[in-house]
């Protein structure tokens, strides 16, 4: 029982996304109270229906009391809704079957407003321009819009349900330093400098190439032009491709062997079929690969197992998902899954128009336009590329302009005079000598007069406007820069048949990478299911030590033991109903983690059950040297939560510990523990210091 | 808002944070609005809001803004129930928290600081909508028979009762206002309890708790009752007439001095729980044909004193109950009595609260031995007599005492005869004794109707019970033979907790008279309906079902009309909650009144003496803690009044584990720590504790390390908190 969804004020629905049983339960409700001969009206606008009364209200609460909902729960927490306003945009999750919390579903909410600024860039500033975007007129084109966010949502949910990585929201990474080695200098030669010196290639310049197995990374390079990508920005691009090109790790969990024991709905079959080349081909080959020089034992890799053993397994509707995820739920998902391997629209296939942070001219800028190649190299294997157009110095201008107008626009709001004060504010003067200078290069018409009209309201000595007068013109003013914005980047799209690299010179770098990785992608494959694993951190030394995951939040990258309940590669946990109970503790142990961070609370241990949790949160300089811990922000409750993908937390809280420690880099981890309860206090803490110290040392393994 | 505009927010977001980290634990203590809503007045598209606001807090608010928030709240919580089925309990703003009941077409909304957790907010509206109804009946009825002018002098008294008495901790716990026993004499508390015991013995009345300006002294009630009685109506209030009664109570004769007699209503979990006891009292004589007539007598009975502690036995009371019921007006005077007044043989059961100080430095827990013993001293106090002797009684029987009150968690024989009989009895009580409140409560007959009397045969199909029970019944100083119940009984949670103001807690006995009711449904198919209602006309099965929705506190049909007895002694205040014969009971008040009122007033003496003046918080306190007794709803604490910065982030850490704590029934120890502070917190099913030591530790750097002074506070809460008889081993 899920749903999303996301209205204008004026409760116009501008994207909606539900599960099968939250759909059901409309259509019983629809059905029931129309006329049978009558057609049942389109979900959205069932929807609409009946939120229209609280959209509406949260605005009237806005508008009178300046403050509006942010969540409501039933009796029991039967049903949950969180509200979150974006803008102009109202966003709203349900969730009716105690599968997610509140911070789940404001999280998921932060999720799907950044993979509309990842799609659409700065035209999210405007309320009116984004609402093209999400609702276009033509009904074909918003059902493809629509079906392509509602597809990302599915699998941001399977992913946070499954993978640590996106439960955490850092990057995993697939550690074997030699292979990574060798990955990296063929990005460089036979990707970046291929693309580039290729007279082709159309005023792409390539920037960033990465290889993924599954959702971990194996190897990144960036040319030395460009900036560096943030982890919130690589995290979408994983999940970009995850969406793509749903990888066997995910997919399979949603469609485990068919079993004598429980048989499951036809549909899901093809899903099996198309990958089980994979998995065989992983048992041939582990074996071969062992030989390599690694320093890691042979039990490490185990082969898939046989048949016998895969119909012997658990039969799957035994809880096996993350929290309470209940086996009435599961065919459903199963289903997600088959859509999501069907391609689904035009618009996803091909090279994508992403909008990610980047250094442009030495300034920083959100949201620089992009184009994202995804080049799959194996099933599970992907490599993706990123090119910049020629147009990215445009993006930066206006950029700025639109950041100056938001911040008078802000202003304004907050009531300071119109007149003189505003009129000799520093920000002023250097707002109008750059605006002149936009619109003088520029030229447009539209842009031309609504900058004269403001400029007549804002500086005119005889009769300046009204501070009211001023905030329409200065929304004027944005809305024309935005639409420039989109016009040179959105409707020029490579998605939408603007220019990108020829799709020969994509074919050739997809197999030069293919052939470079021949030997070891089944190697990679298996590596990718038992990453970490407890034999590196023996038990005799870490005695009762169930799990941990450990995070460098600088770099947004993550280290922990697999914890794959998938029924054919078991990891360190075994498989089965142990593996997918310890799964639900180190989800909910997450989930209180981020719960008492976002309250101030940076150490945590507590003692449930049969377990002992514990949280570390600490600030290390270059040299790892511990500093003094300080006093982390006490957030409200509707905050935008802890993570990356939605708020990028961890980066604020760095520039926030930065400004006592400006003399040194500062850097952030994070080490998450789960142990047997029996363990002494002193004992695990000790156990978890000596954990992070070894973790550091592994970790500072470069990833360039 | 500003995620769009992403650009330029750096700064701003780091403003923000320093801000919100500045911001105080504050306004914890304030309520920010509670309104009652009647929607069946703005039905309408011309009606106007206004017209259906029955009262708002703070009235001061204008009314446009009271138009605002109700309309839009009513309208959001109407559109959410569409849309799941059930009413939304919780809505949040950014700065509010607006816990919601809904109750037909009345809304209860109560707005509070966001700090203060989800569940509190709940607990608390809760709170005010059972005081509301204990003294005004359910909500529907008292609107229309009371002016809203009344109520709302009613709403006003009630809500500065609240306000002025709830510290920031009582508002997280929900707790009640509890005198701080380390600074009372044990003996005081013994003697509190023991006043009890003697009004309990007269006629009509149920239990009763005692307090001292505003703080439970000592309390025979489950906690949800005493919180009721905690907080005291208008001072015009008992002249008004009872909104859900309707029947005339006035009373020809006076009352005496400082006593207040008023009708209140119960609910009927509270009503069932009080009167386990009685019926337990009831059943042996019940038995026995020669003790009815006895007890019919309508004497004051000396015999009890004797019969009493020997009634102990349980199971046999149902049939006595049904049987009655079945011929209501003609058999229901003589079991008037047994009823009443058998209860001495519970008065161990009662003083769980009051006898709980003495042990204070004794092994917590401690249950079993003597428990005979304590019996018989129980027997032997005098009757009548005014002033129970004190020095007669040493705190190790204080112990015994309390140990026997386990007996209030009745096993498997005893429990499953919890909610049904007790109601017949009430009808009976009702229309007996007191003829002209016959006409009186609608709701009452509702709620007895369920349960169809059953026929004498009953009897013959407990015959085995009953025959087990009737040997000692006779033999009224056998209390020994039924030992062997007693250790089952005690090792059993008491049935108090369950039904307090937590939700959950409920479940408990709902399961159990479920259980009960489904039987007694069996026994009584055939038998003629003893009460002329609707109701009865359905089947036994499906009534059953039926009235488990009605057991929630929300349900506001199916109060229970009672009378609250009130005597005043300067700044004590003894509260009794009695069977409704008792207003027209002029005997019964006056010996309520002479068998309390020298004790009360050297009680009052007392406590006067010993209370200190003004608790001064000991200035070198090096730790805060907070210990709340999940059963009894009470808290003990070190906190001062006014809080330090330290405290507030005391409080903080607190609110936020106590509603983990309330949610993940498996946690049970917890560690937290910022930068500035570490609190330990740890809870079993009892209880919770919370400690933070205020010595400003040395800063650490929240990398895992054994020298890190937060993983030492288990440790020191134990040493330290043992003192204040808390113990965490």
């Amino acid at each position: 029982m899920k749903c999303v969804l996301v209205a204008t004020e004026g409760a116009e629905v501008l994207f909606y996304w539900t599960d099968e049983a939250f759909a059901e339960s409309l259509r019983l409700k629809f059905g029931r109270s129309e006329n049978e001969g009558e057609e049942l009206p389109a979900l959205e606008d069932q929807l609409s229906t009946l939120l229209a009364p609280v959209i509406i209200s949260s605005m009237t609460m806005l508008e009178k009391l300046s403050d509006t909902y942010t969540c409501f729960s039933t009796e029991n927490g039967d049903y949950l809704y969180v509200l979150h306003l974006f803008g102009e945009c109202l966003f709203v999750a349900i969730n009716g079957d105690h599968t997610e919390d509140e911070g789940d579903l404001r999280q998921k909410l932060c999720v799907l407003k950044y993979l509309f600024e990842v799609h659409f860039g700065l035209v999210t500033v405007d309320g009116q321009l984004v609402r093209k975007e999400l609702r276009p007129p033509d009904r074909e084109r918003r059902v493809q819009v629509w079906e392509h966010f509602q597809s990302l949502l599915r699998t941001y949910g399977r992913l946070r349900e499954r993978e640590q990585c996106f439960a955490v929201e850092a990057v995993e990474r697939l550690i074997h330093p030699q292979l990574c080695e060798l990955c990296i200098e063929a990005l460089e030669r036979h990707v970046i400098q291929a693309v580039n010196s290729s007279p082709e290639r159309a005023g792409e310049e390539a920037l960033h190439a990465f290889l993924l197995v599954h959702s971990k990374l194996l190897a990144f390079y960036s040319s030395h032009s460009a900036s560096s990508l943030r982890p919130a920005d690589l995290l979408a691009l994983i999940l970009l491709v995850q969406d793509r090109y749903p990888s066997e790790s995910t997919a399979e969990d949603d469609d485990p062997q068919p079993s004598p024991r429980k048989p499951r709905s036809s549909e899901s079959i093809p899903v099996q079929q198309a990958w089980s080349p994979a998995s065989t081909a992983r048992a041939r080959r582990s074996s071969a690969t062992e030989t390599d020089s690694f320093s890691l034992p042979e039990e490490y890799f185990t082969p898939a197992p046989s048949p016998g053993e895969q119909s012997s397994g658990e039969a799957w509707g035994g809880g096996r998902h993350p929290p309470p995820t209940d086996s009435s739920s599961s065919p459903q998902i199963a289903e997600d899954t088959l859509q999501m391997l069907v391609p689904h629209s035009p618009v996803a296939s091909g090279p994508r128009r992403i909008f990610l942070d980047a250094s442009v001219k030495e300034s920083h800028c959100p949201m620089v336009p992009h184009t994202a190649y995804c080049l799959p190299l194996w099933p599970g294997i992907n490599m993706v590329l990123l090119t910049k157009s020629p147009g990215s110095p445009l993006a930066l201008v206006l950029c700025q302009l639109l950041d100056a107008f938001s911040l008078l626009e802000k202003k304004l709001k907050e009531g300071q005079e119109a007149g003189t004060t505003l009129r000799s504010h520093p920000l002023m003067g250097d707002l109008r000598q750059r605006m002149d200078k936009f619109v003088k290069n520029r030229g447009g018409q539209e842009i031309q007069s609504t900058w004269l009209e403001f400029k007549s309201k804002a500086f005119s000595r005889s009769e300046p406007g009204s501070s009211w007068e001023l905030l329409q013109a200065c929304g004027k003013v944005k809305r024309q820069l935005c639409a420039i914005y989109r016009l040179s980047f959105l409707t020029t799209a490579p998605g939408r048949g603007g220019p990108h690299l020829p799709q020969q010179l994509q074919d050739k770098v997809q197999s030069i990478m293919q052939e470079k990785l021949t030997d070891w992608k089944d190697f990679l494959l298996v590596k990718s299911r038992r990453n970490v694993t407890m034999v590196s951190y023996p038990h005799a030394r870490a005695p009762r030590l169930v799990h941990f995951i450990y995070v460098d939040r600088t770099t947004g990258q993550m280290v922990a033991p697999s914890l794959s309940s998938s029924k054919r590669i078991s990891s360190e946990l075994g498989r089965g109903p142990l593996a997918t109970f310890i799964r639900t503790k180190v989800w909910s142990l997450i989930r209180l983690a981020r719960r008492y961070l976002q309250k101030g609370y940076a150490t945590l241990l507590f003692r449930e059950g049969d377990f002992c949790f514990s949280y570390f949160l600490w600030f290390e300089n270059e040299m790892g040297y511990k500093l003094q811990i300080i006093e982390v922000p006490v957030l409200s409750d509707d905050s935008t939560c802890i993570g990356v993908l939605g708020g990028d937390y961890y980066r604020k809280l760095l520039r926030y510990y930065s400004k006592s420690h400006p003399a040194e880099a500062v850097k952030c981890h994070e080490l998450l523990a789960l142990h047997l309860s029996v363990i002494p206090t002193d004992v695990l803490v000790q156990q978890a210091g000596e954990l992070a110290r070894r973790l550091w040392e592994t970790s500072r393994l470069p990833l360039l | 808002m500003s995620r769009w505009e992403r650009g330029s927010c750096v700064l701003k977001c780091l403003d923000h944070w320093m801000k919100g980290n500045m911001a105080p634990f504050c306004s914890l203590a304030r309520w920010n609005y509670f309104f009652l809503y009647d929607g069946s007045k703005v039905k309408e598209e011309g009606d106007p809001t206004r017209a259906g606001i029955c009262y708002f807090y703070p009235p001061q608010t204008l009314l446009d803004q009271q138009e605002l928030l109700c309309g839009q709240i009513a309208g959001v919580v109407r559109c959410i129930s569409d849309i799941s089925a059930s009413a939304p309990a919780l809505v949040r703003l950014r700065k509010l928290k607006f816990a919601v009941k809904v109750d037909g077409e009345f809304l209860w909304v109560l707005g509070c600081a966001v700090e203060l957790p989800d569940i509190s907010c709940k607990q608390f509206l809760d709170q005010l909508i059972g005081v509301f109804n204990f003294y005004n009946g359910p909500v529907s009825l008292a609107y229309k028979n009371c002016s809203q002018e009344d109520l709302r002098a009613e709403w006003d008294t009630f809500i500065e009762q609240i306000l002025k008495n709830t510290g920031d901790l009582h508002k997280i716990f929900s707790s009640l206002w509890n005198l701080d026993r380390t600074q009372v004499e044990p003996l005081l508390l013994l003697k509190a309890a023991l006043i009890l015991q003697t009004c309990q013995r007269s006629p009509h009345v149920l239990a009763g708790c005692i307090l001292y300006k505003g703080l439970i002294v000592s309390t025979q009630l489950p906690p949800s009752l005493t919180a009721k009685v905690l907080i005291h109506p208008a001072a015009s209030r008992h002249q008004r007439r009872p909104a859900g009664g309707g029947g005339p109570q006035e009373r020809g004769a006076a009352l005496p001095p400082n006593v207040r007699i008023m009708p209140v209503f119960l609910t009927e979990e509270e009503a069932t729980s009080l009167r386990e006891f009685p019926r337990e009292q009831a059943a042996s004589p019940a038995a026995a044909p020669a003790r009815l007539q006895q007890c019919s007598a309508q004497q004051p009975p000396h015999p009890r004193s004797t019969g009493a502690p020997t009634d102990n036995a349980t199971g046999h009371v149902e049939p006595m109950a049904w049987m009655l019921a079945a011929t209501p007006e003609s058999a229901c005077p003589d079991v008037a009595w047994p009823d009443g007044k058998g209860e001495n043989g519970h008065l161990p059961g009662c003083d769980l609260e009051n006898v709980k100080p003495a042990k204070l430095h004794s092994p917590p827990r401690d249950e079993g031995p003597g428990l005979g013993s304590s019996l018989v001293k129980e027997l032997h106090l005098p009757w009548g007599e005014e002033e129970p002797d004190l020095s007669a009684i040493h705190i190790p029987e204080a112990q015994e005492t309390e140990t026997s009150s386990g007996y209030f968690a009745l096993p498997s024989t005893g429990a499953p005869d919890g909610g049904g009989p007790c109601f017949e009895e009430f009808v009976r009580d009702s229309g007996d004794p007191a003829p002209e409140s016959r006409d009186a409560p609608p709701v009452v007959m509702a709620i007895s109707s369920v349960l169809s009397p059953s026929t004498p045969e009953m009897l013959s199909q407990n015959g085995a019970l009953e025959q087990h029970d009737d040997l000692p019944g006779d033999s009224s100083q056998a209390p020994f033979p039924r030992e062997d119940h007693l250790p089952g009984r005690t090792s059993r949670p008491r049935s108090w907790p369950c039904s307090d103001l937590r939700q959950r807690g409920t479940a408990l006995p709902e399961g159990e008279q479920g259980v009960e009711r489904s039987v007694g449904a069996h026994d009584s198919c055939s038998a003629p309906g003893g009460s002329a209602l609707p109701e009865s006309q359905d089947d036994n099965g499906p009534s059953a079902d039926r009235r488990d929705p009605g057991l929630a506190p929300a349900s506001c049909m199916g109060l229970v009309p009672t009378n609250l007895y009130t005597h005043s002694v300067n700044g004590l205040v003894l509260s009794l909650l009695a069977e409704e014969p008792l207003r027209g009971d002029d005997a019964a008040i006056e010996e309520v009144y002479h068998s309390s009122l020298a004790s009360l007033n050297g009680l009052e003496v007392h406590l006067k003496e010993t209370l200190p003046k003004d608790a001064a918080a000991s200035p070198s306190r090096t730790y805060n803690f907070t210990h709340y007794d999940r059963i009894q709803n009470v808290l003990t604490a070190n906190l001062p009044q006014t809080a330090t910065p330290q405290d507030r982030r005391f409080l903080r850490a607190v609110s936020l584990m106590h509603s983990d704590f309330a949610q993940l029934p498996a946690l049970y120890e917890m560690t937290v720590r910022n930068a500035s502070t570490a609190v330990y917190a740890c809870c079993s099913p009892a209880q919770e504790t919370y400690f933070q030591q205020l010595a400003a530790a040395a800063r650490s750097s929240g990398f895992p390390s054994p020298q890190d002074g937060a993983f030492s506070l288990p440790g020191k809460a134990r040493q330290k908190l043992l003192k204040h008889g808390v113990n965490l081993l």
